[in-house]
């Protein structure tokens, strides 16, 4: 399957995607705006219909559109502080509601190509594309190394990161670009319906297997490449939806770190039981 | 030098006024205590101070620098801290390591006396041993010691603190008051601090700012006695 141009931009996408995934989903993760992927991913699709409408490249219009929906989701964040999913549920239907006005006003031939959006499409990976998602991950790489202390407070708290002198609604709204256009750009990879759980899943994997934040992200970055270019593969060797058996080999992967995570606990419980009963020790 | 000043504040949550007529001042080696009942709106007036709420009317003014003419560093410790994002990934020590950040640190490598700081704020406050832990699996005492540690590594010109001492024991109190003395006696710190230990308390801090209930007032309206001197001795009740 290597000898194939397709396939070999398409590893090369997965490859960079879980690069950037798991930066994203942690900090998603932890901010509780894990469904603002998922709300991106809506609003993408009216950007892709409108990029359909106008007869432009949609991968442009589409990044246009989910900036400005990223920032006016950090501006909504910030009215509604106590339920910011209000915000979300705002968004996600309003965007996909768009998305259907426009795609019924521009009749035909526009069903078939947004369902590639919809649910992605390995074939449809364009060189473009990848020099698009290689300037995105240096990008996001770059400003992860950069700015990783300012937003590990901005992360845990953010009175915290105020009185400490950080600009927390820049660094916000520059978050919420970087993770719409980063949506923007994979979503017709991996498609619409499936990318949040993408981005969210491996830092939601490593989450439970690191004390600390940089391992976190180092192992969600493993779990990403690993899921990624397994989920690939199935997806060719099957005809199967990329998307949907990337996210299959996530979840996967998501139950079976936990069932050895449990049975490693419940060992060692055991392992101290029987240590105390020798010793006798009763503390 | 003044690091707050506060000018005759009001704040309302919404049309219904909590906090009137409140002037005072907190300079480079004052350790003023903040008391009043429960729901005196101490947090509220905190907070406007700090700039995470904006005064109805009134002035507060944070210092932009400190007496040495540097930026002002201000340390915070925020009330409950127990209740911080449990799952939060990270361990003792990258959180209190975090604490030196805003010590120029943001784009730069920790260095020794930088680690120093973080092993002394840590051994203060009991956590050392506790460090490569993940802050999710501490108690809520541990997580309130790792907070203070996390502020001590900051080493702030003025120390912000809402009851900083909630599921502390009575000697950790002690020793926490006595290391918070020196350093406004000692190194020119500025403290304000919310407590209901004033009885406790007053013998370490020198101004006692009081809020209390205005009774002309047909809501639940604070505001302040006198900036005063606390009384030095203990009361009977104690």
């Amino acid at each position: 399957m290597f000898f194939y141009g397709f396939m070999q931009r398409a590893f090369q996408a997965s490859f960079l995607i879980s690069l950037i995934a798991p930066v994203l989903g942690l900090f998603l993760i932890l901010r509780r705006q894990s469904l603002m992927a998922d709300t991106l991913s809506h609003v993408s699709l009216a950007g892709v219909a409108l990029g359909m409408l106008l007869g432009t490249d949609p991968t442009w219009t589409n990044i246009i559109v989910v900036i400005g929906v990223a920032i006016l989701l950090e501006y909504l964040r910030m009215i509604y502080r106590t339920y910011s999913e209000i915000s979300v549920a705002m968004l996600m239907s309003g965007g996909m509601a768009v998305a259907l006005v426009l795609l019924g006003l521009n009749e035909g031939g526009a069903s078939l190509n947004i369902n590639q959006f919809l649910f992605g499409s390995i074939v449809t990976i364009s060189q473009q594309q990848i020099w698009l998602l290689l300037g995105l991950t240096l990008a996001i790489g770059s400003l992860y190394i950069i700015f990783r202390k300012p937003m590990y407070i901005l992360t845990f708290d953010e009175d915290t990161a105020f009185t400490a002198g950080l600009p927390i609604k820049r660094m916000s709204i520059l978050f919420n670009v970087l993770t719409g256009v980063t949506i923007a750009v994979i979503m017709p990879i991996v498609g619409a319906l499936l990318v949040s759980a993408i981005i969210i899943l491996p830092a939601a994997i490593s989450m439970r297997l690191s004390k600390s934040f940089n391992g976190v992200i180092l192992i969600g970055i493993v779990i990403a490449v690993i899921g990624m270019l397994s989920g690939l593969t199935a997806s060719y060797q099957y005809g199967t939806p990329p998307g949907a058996s990337i996210t299959l080999i996530f979840i996967f992967i998501f139950g079976l770190t936990t069932a050895i995570k449990k049975l490693f606990s419940a060992s060692q419980y055991e392992r101290l039981t029987r240590r105390r009963n020798i010793t006798g020790d009763t503390d | 030098m003044q690091y707050i000043t506060v000018d005759d504040l009001a704040f309302h949550y919404e049309d219904e006024p909590v906090l009137e007529n409140i002037s005072f001042e907190v300079n480079s080696g004052d350790f003023v205590m903040l008391t009043g009942e429960n729901g005196a709106a101490k947090t509220t007036l905190l907070r406007n101070i700090l700039g995470l709420l904006k005064p109805s009317k009134g002035n507060v003014t944070l210092s932009r620098t400190n007496r040495w003419n540097e930026k002002l560093v201000v340390g915070y410790v925020p009330q409950q801290v127990s209740s911080f994002n449990a799952g939060f990934p990270s361990t003792v020590l990258e959180l209190v390591q975090s604490g030196r950040y805003p010590r120029g640190r943001w784009f730069k490598k920790l260095d020794k006396e930088d680690k120093e700081h973080v092993r002394r704020s840590l051994e203060s406050v009991g956590m050392w041993d506790m460090r490569h832990k993940k802050i999710g699996e501490l108690s809520g005492g541990q997580k309130q010691r790792i907070s203070i540690a996390r502020v001590f590594a900051t080493d702030p010109d003025l120390f912000v603190l809402d009851e900083p001492t909630t599921g502390m024991d009575s000697h950790s109190r002690e020793e926490f008051y006595r290391l918070l003395k020196h350093n406004s006696q000692d190194h020119g710190k500025g403290i304000l601090m919310v407590t209901h230990d004033h009885e406790e308390l007053r013998q370490y801090a020198n101004k006692h700012i009081e809020l209390i209930r205005k009774e002309d007032s047909p809501w639940r309206c604070f505001s302040m006695d006198s900036c005063k001197e606390p009384s030095k001795h203990h009361s009977s009740s104690h």
